[in-house]
């Protein structure tokens, strides 16, 4: 338990979202990142539930605080507060169930609709231990990705198979972004790109720096 | 009431072992004086059987506030309601009052021809067997899911529990009545939670009782046209259908406790 605390030292924060069909293990996927914990007798998930962990990226802390909401149509309505301040999402099917696989579209439809346009996707096929009930290929998944142009990862929250890859390949992605980001900023503050931005820093957005003196000064 | 005082109140719902670790054991324990035992219960009838709620009712005001609030959050808020009403039925009905037999059997009668009429929909209603895959898209056609269909045709064998006949079949046509579809496309969640309710209790490694709660949220999804089906009613529901044998008996529990609960469940509270 004690490694996985989340520590209140931290140099950046992001928000990460879990999406995808009911009873894909979204938030079994969660509770092994964030607590090394799974369990086969889960409850739906009711609304939206959040845990947080800190990771090491190059020599920072990354605190991720990862949204965990229910797939039911019915919670749709949250949707604009769920994503707001988003800068990393997890799409999450189950291998073993191709319509929700077939549905990833249109949650990744909601996604763009709903964040900003760098946000980091990975597309995550999870169950992956149950092989004989497998009714999604890797390859299909993996192509739709490349299509797309979202991060690929098979899980198994069970087996606790490549989890931990999944999200910290998201969060160093995001760190990447937004230190190349900061960088630009430093270089020349006159010279912030124009358009949609991950608004590092912003006071109504949940991920920010915490100590990047580019946008304090 | 209550057999063991002392006991947690866990001790009444026996969990799977292999999942004793994984489930807290609740802070409620029974208190002789405090807690309603089955003694006082059953001292406030009436010798001609009548339940004497005032006495109850006094009780469960005086002493045992934390009971109810430990039960509520347990149980929902109307356990009280409805166990006492549902006392004062039975007594009704076991004596003279043809009133009350009359309302205990339309309520019966009201719930089998819902159920009824979910399962001319939908022969998987009360076959013994429910599905956990989308049957329909939303645009009415329906959906050749392998999981489905191997539910359907097992629910169709001699064996099985349910009396799906050979004019039942899952006719393979074009939905047009928007309410059907919606009510089609609430089934596969129901199972997806079905599944996953109180899976930590013996009371549901029966396939029976899991097909059970599908076809009450089922019927209830169907009755109840504007809730439908959102995720969280499963949880209220099981403890109906784990109290209450009848079948008919839990939907109508569930369904007043959802009078209640309503507001929590409508599309826009889901916010």
């Amino acid at each position: 338990m004690g490694a996985y605390r989340a520590d209140d030292d931290y140099d950046y924060l992001f928000k990460v979202v879990l999406i995808g069909d009911s009873g894909v293990g979204k938030s079994n996927l969660l509770s092994r990142f964030s607590r090394n914990e799974f369990s086969l007798e889960s409850k739906s998930t009711i609304g939206v539930e959040f845990a947080t962990r800190s990771i090491h990226v190059e020599d920072k802390v990354v605190k991720a605080q990862i949204w965990d909401t229910a797939g039911q149509e019915r919670y749709r309505a949250i949707t604009s507060a769920y994503y707001r301040g988003a800068v990393g999402a997890l799409l999450v099917y189950d291998v073993t169930r191709h319509v929700t696989f077939e549905n990833v579209e249109r949650w990744l439809k909601e996604l763009r609709d709903h964040t900003d346009s760098n946000i980091v996707i990975m597309l995550v096929g999870n169950k992956a231990d149950l092989r004989h009930l497998r009714a999604v290929s890797t390859e299909d998944a993996k192509a739709f990705a490349e299509k797309e142009s979202t991060f690929f990862m098979e899980t198994s929250a069970l087996e606790s198979m490549n989890v931990e890859n999944a999200f910290t390949e998201v969060l160093t992605q995001i760190y990447r972004v937004v230190s190349k980001k900061a960088l630009e900023a430093g270089d020349d503050p006159a010279a912030l790109p124009k358009g949609q931005t991950i608004n590092v820093g912003s006071k109504d957005d949940v991920s920010a720096v915490k100590k990047v003196g580019c946008c304090s000064s | 009431m209550w057999r063991n005082y002392g006991a947690s109140a866990d001790s009444f719902y026996q969990v799977r072992p292999e999942c004793a670790d994984d489930v807290p054991e609740t802070k409620f324990r029974i208190k002789v004086g405090k807690t309603l035992s089955s003694r006082r219960w059953h001292a406030a009838f009436t010798p001609e059987g009548y339940l004497d709620i005032g006495k109850i009712l006094s009780r469960v005001c005086r002493g045992v506030r934390e009971s109810i609030h430990q039960l509520e959050v347990k149980f929902g808020s109307s356990y009280w309601v409805v166990m006492i009403q549902r006392a004062h039925l039975r007594n009704e009905s076991n004596y003279d009052n043809v009133g009350g037999i009359l309302l205990s059997l339309l309520s019966k009668v009201h719930y089998a021809a819902l159920k009824e009429e979910c399962r001319v929909m939908f022969p998987l209603i009360g076959s013994g067997r429910f599905i956990s895959a989308p049957v329909i898209t939303e645009d009415g056609d329906p959906i050749l899911d392998p999981i489905v269909l191997q539910e359907l045709n097992a629910a169709k064998e001699p064996t099985s529990v349910g009396q799906v006949g050979p004019s039942d079949g899952f006719e393979l046509v074009k939905e047009h009545d928007k309410k059907v579809i919606q009510w089609k496309l609430s089934l596969h969640q129901i199972g997806l939670d079905v599944i996953r309710t109180d899976r930590t209790l013996v009371f549901y490694e029966k396939q029976e009782n899991l097909s059970k709660l599908w076809d009450i949220l089922a019927v209830y999804a169907w009755f109840d046209k504007e809730v439908s089906y959102c995720q969280g009613m499963s949880d209220l529901c099981s403890p109906m259908i784990i109290l209450l044998d009848d079948e008919a008996d839990a939907f109508w529990c569930f369904e007043r406790m959802m009078k209640r609960l309503v507001h929590n469940f409508t599309r826009t509270a889901c916010v």
